[in-house]
């Protein structure tokens, strides 16, 4: 069969980014633009900024990607880009900006939702093995899933109120970390020690996370501990927390492993670029003899290589989208 | 041809034009998802036509809607490989009107954008923004020109006399001050 090369542009947050990936697996060039020390200035994420500096910089990321490829756009086969979940602003330049490569080039257009982007950023060298399970966590989501196949999704579970990448971007605002408030605690956390009681999530028995009541305790015993004039030791605190929360996801990952019985792990989104976490659930899935495929760290941050690898299947089945294409701001896997 | 591009508002104008007449134009009014309407547009716009040339109104207006037409405009002359021309909501204005003193504005809900401008449509100073008090001190001091319906062609003409500018280089401005940047 013919190579199949996709360029795939992502720009839901605050990294513009294009790549293109051959066969929704080999990244043959790979630009990532971040924004992060400007937003860093403002203690988040501004999105009007975010917005802003996609549009500034997204031709010349093109410029970039196509260089070190050696290709032009008209050597791909189609365009591909993340329409949903994200900031609007910041997707709707991605968006049209893939919209006018796709008209000017006659390519067709894929649109790709970006939490299944993140699944499938172990596709890329082949890792993606099915059934498998997929853990997607991040600022906006914590689910739970079965995946028999490509797009193949059943939601297993997924969190009742708060995402896990929003309660770590609580707690490190509560504690008085800087932005990026995750990545902040998980190195605090290394030289702190487990030692402050948290509450346990009430186990209702189902694939459900819960995270609000983590966050709740943790501002609770932070402003005790204030109140009665003592001083909180704030690597403990991260690292009593970081437990609790990753120790969430293992209980509801456990029960999966042992009722469906797959043997086959995956885990998506931002907040799986946290090392502690992954050696937590490798640890657990040794234990079930499953195998945890990890990507690359480079690809576990926002990029549009993993957008190029979740274009190929719908590719292949001629799911495309036409010039009237919108962006989402939220949107599920299931 | 030309290809002229403008979504600074919730209107959106597209038009082709060559030799200084309109071969073809659509426009929207107060369109809400100017993202699902503009590329369509386009397309039909230009039809099997040849570009030559591109001119976007680069702002100052509606944040999201100068993006758009911006981040399209500069993707097609790059991906084309066509000069491309930019020109302000206010210069578009100033343009439009033959009263020899031209203080022009441009209103969004919460305010007004104005420009002076001398007789050969250079901007006299700086852009500015104007809450709609400080805009109701200034009226009764200065005869303001908005509203005026725009003169196309005249805009087009103007603006092909330009230097054309780097696609990379092409960026909306906003004028407006954002509340972080306060």
């Amino acid at each position: 069969m013919k190579d199949v090369y996709i360029l795939s542009v992502e720009t839901s947050c605050d990294e513009t980014s294009i790549a293109i990936v051959k066969n929704g697996c080999e990244v043959v060039a790979l630009t990532i633009l971040t924004q992060m020390d400007t937003h860093a200035e403002f203690g988040g994420v501004v999105p009007e900024i975010a917005s802003r500096m996609h549009t500034e910089n997204i031709t010349m990321v093109l410029e970039e990607t196509l260089n070190k490829a050696h290709m032009g756009v008209e050597d791909v086969d189609a365009i591909a880009v993340t329409y949903s979940p994200g900031l609007l602003g910041s997707l709707l330049v991605g968006i049209e900006f893939a919209k006018v490569l796709s008209y000017v080039y006659h390519k067709p257009l894929i649109k790709v939702n970006h939490l299944i982007g993140h699944i499938y950023a172990n596709k890329i060298d082949n890792k993606l093995k099915f059934p498998t399970l997929a853990l997607v966590i991040s600022g906006g989501h914590t689910e739970l899933i079965k995946m028999t196949g490509d797009y193949k999704f059943e939601l297993l579970g997924e969190t009742q109120d708060d995402a896990i990448g929003e309660a770590f971007d609580k707690v490190a605002r509560v504690i008085g970390l800087k932005y990026p408030g995750g990545p902040n605690i998980e190195k605090l956390a290394r030289e702190g020690q487990n030692s402050y009681k948290l509450p346990l999530v009430a186990n209702d028995g189902s694939y459900n996370f819960s995270y609000s009541g983590l966050k709740s305790a943790v501002i609770n015993l932070v402003n005790n501990e204030r109140q009665k004039g003592n001083e909180i030791n704030k690597a403990d605190l991260a690292c009593s927390f970081q437990t609790a929360a990753v120790d969430e996801l293992k209980r509801k990952l456990e029960l999966a492993l042992k009722k469906t019985n797959i043997k086959n792990v995956v885990i998506a989104g931002g907040v799986s670029a946290n090392k502690y976490l992954r050696g937590e659930i490798y640890t657990l899935c040794q234990k079930y003899d499953a195998e945890l495929n990890l990507p690359e760290f480079i690809y576990c941050t926002d990029n549009a290589a993993m957008i190029g690898a979740a274009a190929y299947p719908l590719y292949l089945k001629k799911d495309f989208a036409d010039l009237e294409l919108n962006a989402l701001s939220t949107s599920d896997i299931v | 041809m030309n290809l002229f591009i403008d979504t600074h508002l919730n209107d959106v104008v597209i038009i082709l034009e060559k030799n200084g007449k309109i071969i073809r134009k659509k426009e929207i009014q107060n369109e809400k998802e100017n993202s699902r309407i503009i590329m369509p547009i386009i397309k039909d716009v230009i039809d099997d036509d040849a570009i030559d040339s591109i001119i976007v109104v680069n702002g100052p207006g509606s944040f999201t809607g100068v993006r758009l037409g911006v981040t399209i405009a500069k993707t097609l002359a790059y991906t084309m490989d066509i000069p491309i021309r930019t020109i302000t909501s206010l210069e578009c204005i100033a343009i439009s009107t033959d009263k020899s003193q031209k203080i022009v504005s441009l209103s969004d809900k919460n305010g007004h954008y104005i420009g002076i401008f001398d007789n050969e449509y250079n901007l006299i100073g700086n852009y500015e923004y104007l809450s709609n008090k400080e805009f109701d001190e200034y009226k009764e001091n200065y005869d303001i020109i908005h509203d005026i319906p725009l003169n196309y062609i005249k805009i087009i003409n103007y603006t092909l006399k330009k230097e054309s500018v780097n696609p990379h280089r092409v960026n909306p401005i906003y004028v407006k001050k954002l509340d972080v940047e306060k």
